[in-house]
């Protein structure tokens, strides 16, 4: 691993970034560049795929907030071959969920460079916002205040996997003095980019390892008291049900997941568009039936069929209008799941899916 | 409760535990009738939905029938199958779910009396374990 020094003193860390990026496109060692950034239209930062420096100016990489998983858009980009060469900027959880289309065949990654960064979290858009509007330089504002890196969402705030794999290059905020930050090459072709970049070879950041080993414990602490909390929750029948009374079967979780990627889902065909005299019937048997129906179907359909692949980025639970913590129950059951399959999603491209894979590591199909 | 008899569905392989239960009925073996035979081609086609879906909608026991380790007509269909079952067995003991309701056996297209004594066994074990909690109590 080699750290590049990234000295911005005078810039902020903000402007750095943006500049690398315009330069990448400028000296043409990208064609586009994938990356959030803020548009006069929107409160809060979008995925933007950019291929003109010049409309830069509102890239935000390290803005604390994630409208959508980008992954799905990063798999768009890379369904099919365009012969360009994109630069995709992701966050942690983003590039194991795209691990795991790229093992589902739903992308490549061939012609792509990943850039990531040390994740210490994002916010709820309404959070973001209305910080945001409390002053200019939010994202320098979230990296330098412990104040308001406690508003991030009780996802993020119970992650421990907050340094990315599979990227190329990490930009290190962890373990480095405001405006002396520094990219990682991960892999030769991040090394590469950073050199013909003409960044120079430096020293470690001296407190990275330090301030790393003392987030993972802050988090892993905070995750396992949620998972124990969860977990006794949904212990039960009534419990399970009191955990997702509320849903309303609107499925914005599973558009929001990343990994949920079928396109032609179960749940929007007529398998579950019951005619009336089997709604009596439902209704029957029991003597009472929730309207609309099939909702614990659809959670524990969902838990089943990609629990395995649940990467932890809590979209899920972000965009209920329920309010109901779904990325709680998610990724409490899907801890349990993968360590059953012994199988960690998005660590490795090569890692075959349990429940598709059989013997000798082989593709059942 | 002598009274009580459970509604079971059982999920079988059309080339083996299917073909068995044909055997069983020729050689005249009778079994429980609480059981409710679904015929597949291959239990690798079982999704996990179709378990979750008769659970939710009032079985007290859900009973998969595959080809032994080696002899699926489709090659592996019986090893996916073993997956997917033992991913669900896991996921539902989370959430108050009886995983002992839900079973997975191999019976070959030759074991007429092995289909008969695996039934009956599944329907007593079923029968001890009462009405199922997710029948009576799940409403969502």
């Amino acid at each position: 691993m080699m750290m590049y020094p990234l000295n911005s003193p005078d810039q902020g860390i903000v402007q750095t970034v943006r500049s690398m990026l315009q330069e990448l496109l400028g000296k043409k060692l990208a064609d586009a560049v994938l990356v959030l950034a803020s548009n006069p239209w929107s409160d809060v930062p979008m995925p933007t795929l950019f291929t003109d420096p010049d409309r830069m100016e509102g890239v935000d990489p390290l803005a604390p907030v994630a409208p959508v998983s980008s992954a799905r858009q990063a798999s768009a980009l890379t369904r099919s071959p365009s012969g360009k060469t994109v630069v995709l900027v992701l966050r942690p959880c983003e590039i194991r969920a795209l691990i795991e289309l790229v093992k589902l065949n739903q992308c490549s990654l061939e012609n792509a460079i990943i850039i990531s960064m040390d994740c210490l979290g994002r916010m709820e858009n309404k959070i973001f916002s209305d910080e945001a509007k409390t002053g200019p330089g939010i994202t320098e504002r979230f990296l330098s205040s412990p104040e308001l890196q406690g508003k991030i969402t009780t996802t993020c705030s119970t992650c421990n996997d907050f340094l990315p794999e599979n990227a190329d290059i990490t930009l290190c905020t962890l373990g480095a003095e405001p405006g002396h930050m520094g990219f990682e090459a991960l892999t030769d072709k991040g090394k590469a980019l950073l050199e013909s970049l003409g960044f120079k070879k430096g020293d470690d950041l001296p407190k990275r390892k330090q301030d790393i080993a003392a987030l993972a414990d802050k988090r892993s602490l905070s995750k396992k008291e949620l998972f124990d909390a969860t977990a006794l929750q949904m212990s039960t029948i009534d419990g399970f049900q009191t955990f997702i009374g509320r849903c309303l079967n609107c499925y914005n979780c599973r558009t929001a997941c990343p990994v949920c990627y079928c396109k032609e889902c179960v749940f929007l065909t007529d398998v579950f568009a019951h005619p009336p005299e089997l709604l009596l019937e439902r209704a029957t048997r029991r003597g009472a039936v929730k309207m609309p129906t099939d909702t614990s179907m659809f959670h524990l359909t969902r838990l089943s069929h990609i629990g395995h692949a649940c990467v932890g980025c809590g979209q899920c639970s972000s965009v209920c209008p329920s309010d109901i913590q779904v990325a709680d129950m998610f990724r409490t059951v899907s801890e349990k799941t993968q360590a059953f399959f012994n199988y960690t999603p998005g660590r490795d491209v090569t890692e075959p899916i349990p429940q598709l894979v059989v013997r000798n590591g082989k593709r059942g199909d | 409760m002598s009274e009580y008899k459970p509604k079971i569905v059982a999920l079988v392989c059309n080339w083996c535990t299917y073909t068995a239960a044909d055997l069983a009925g020729t050689s005249r073996l009778s079994y429980p009738a609480e059981i409710r035979m679904i015929r597949l081609m291959c239990t690798g086609m079982i999704d996990q939905k179709y378990i979750l879906k008769a659970f939710l909608d009032g079985a007290d026991g859900v009973f998969i029938g595959g080809c032994h380790p080696g002899d699926c007509h489709y090659i592996d269909g019986n090893i996916k199958a073993e997956k997917r079952i033992g991913g669900t067995r896991n996921l539902l003991s989370q959430f108050g779910f009886e995983p002992d309701r839900l079973a997975l056996q191999w019976i070959g297209a030759s074991e007429g009396p092995e289909f008969q004594h695996n039934m009956t066994a599944f329907v007593e074990r079923i029968t001890a374990l009462g009405p199922s909690q997710v029948a009576d109590r799940m409403i969502l």
